[in-house]
């Protein structure tokens, strides 16, 4: 690897210091496991990693005032394993489940995942299905912003050099929403995705109708998108199985998906269409599963 | 430069290193142990992989620096003097491996695993062997070595309780 000097922050406003204080050309290091690979063939002039490894302050998952926090350090691990999250978004087990394999997912972060801004990531979909904030820190202070709004570009986040990704907060009218992850790779393990979809929604009980739907695709346009055609179509209508297939129909045209060496960019439109239909139904069957929990 | 002071196996080793050095190149490199392999140097074959507070790892992502003050087990750690680990010694009984690059990450892999599960059923072994590549074998005879080990270990873990329990006792 080309040199570079390694500076450890202890917590999140150390971080913010030295990636002030050593201009532009740093970096933030947490697992590594997408940054150490991409060192190998090139530093990209990088001079500096500030490691956050060590950083305390931004480990941890909290459900607090009904607001779920998680930590940019988490790792997918930690995310699979975590009770909280197992109860309310089992979605966010199922995404960390198809990153990697078991040595990334004990290194690799939910920061991490995030920041790569790739639109094939695992962890986009669902937390933006979900409306997600960030938290981000500069030395000034820090400001929320939808997650959806973090992604600007492949590879390009809305962070300046000198901020952090603090947490990811899922806001409160969201918490048990119920929400399903859905990926499509071409194995079981390490493979990134061709697609991948996540789904939410409320179902309005008297009605049996979808309140608040929400569907995220990835891999299929620039960013982690959302469906809003598809949204706009279900919101209100009755749950139908025929209704979950036109709203996957629908979300193929809010996607722009691209041929690459991985898959056709017709074979992509299948996909979406397809696993944003399994998406819906996998949600709506969590909500009906924990409604005969709840009456039981 | 950066200085590391490490567990390695249950000793203590210090190195001074450049800061790019990676986890993998300080046990190469520096400490000697040439256990954990450089396969693809970009964490997909798993060749490197080693123990890191209890959780598998590709050291080949990991910084020195970030595993300064943290216990390490390589496969150097695994075997005695007389008598291989459990896990080895199933992975031998069973002709689990073939050329045997891939093999000490591949037994990390499986004894993080077992750490945590005494007991997985085959789709929790090919899960937690995902991360590793192996070229000759196809899998199956390691899949079968790791359940046999599984056992190996489950009948030895009584007796550790049962010594645990006289030395609570004493």
């Amino acid at each position: 690897m080309q040199a570079f000097e390694l500076l450890t922050a202890n917590n999140s406003r150390h971080a913010v210091e030295l990636l002030a204080a050593n201009g532009p050309a740093v970096k933030t290091l947490a697992g590594g496991t997408d940054l150490m690979a991409d060192f190998k063939s090139d530093t990209h002039g990088i001079n500096a990693l500030i490691d956050i490894s060590r950083a305390e302050d931004l480990r941890g998952i909290s459900l607090t005032d009904d607001r779920l926090r998680i930590g940019s350090l988490v790792t997918h691990s930690e995310i699979m394993a975590e009770p909280v999250i197992r109860d309310n978004f089992p979605a966010l087990v199922d995404a960390a489940h198809t990153i990697g394999a078991v040595q990334t997912r004990n290194l690799g972060t939910i920061g991490g995942n995030l920041m790569t801004c790739i639109p094939s990531m695992d962890s986009g979909p669902t937390l933006i299905a979900l409306d997600a904030m960030v938290t981000i820190a500069g030395v000034d202070g820090s400001r929320q912003i939808p997650l959806a709004d973090m992604f600007l570009a492949p590879r390009k986040t809305a962070l300046r050099y000198d901020e952090l990704l603090v947490d990811i907060v899922i806001p409160t009218r969201n918490i048990g929403k119920p929400t399903a992850f859905l990926k499509f790779g071409l194995r079981k393990g390490q493979a990134l995705a061709l697609v991948n979809v996540a789904a939410s929604l409320w179902v309005d009980e008297e009605t049996n109708s979808f309140r608040d739907p929400a569907i995220s695709l990835g891999a299929v346009a620039p960013k982690v998108i959302r469906a809003p055609t598809a949204e706009k179509y279900l919101a209100g209508r009755a749950i139908t199985d025929e209704a979950m297939a036109e709203a996957g129909r629908l979300a193929v045209d809010d996607a722009k998906p691209i041929s690459d060496f991985r898959a056709s960019a017709d074979y992509r439109r299948e996909l979406i269409a397809v696993l944003t239909r399994r998406a819906l139904a996998k949600a709506f069957e969590l909500f009906t599963t924990r409604q005969k929990e709840n009456s039981a | 430069m950066s200085d590391i002071t490490l567990n390695i196996n249950g000793e203590t080793r210090t190195a001074s290193v450049p800061p790019e050095t990676t986890l993998l190149k300080l046990l190469r490199d520096y400490l000697n142990l040439a256990g954990a392999k450089l396969g693809c140097d970009v964490g997909d074959c798993g060749a490197c992989t080693v123990i890191v507070d209890g959780q598998a790892v590709n050291s080949c992502l990991m910084l020195a620096g970030q595993a300064d003050g943290r216990d390490v087990i390589t496969i150097e750690g695994l075997a005695t003097r007389d008598n291989f680990h459990p896990i080895q010694q199933a992975f031998e009984n069973n002709g689990a491996l073939q050329c045997g690059f891939c093999g000490p990450g591949v037994i990390l892999a499986a004894k993080a695993l077992l750490d945590e599960n005494d007991d997985p059923d085959v789709a929790t072994i090919r899960d937690a062997l995902a991360g590793n590549l192996c070229r000759c074998t196809g899998y199956t005879k390691m899949i079968e070595a790791v359940q046999v080990a599984a056992g190996e270990l489950r009948a030895e873990a009584p007796q550790q309780l049962s010594h645990a329990k006289s030395e609570a006792a004493s």
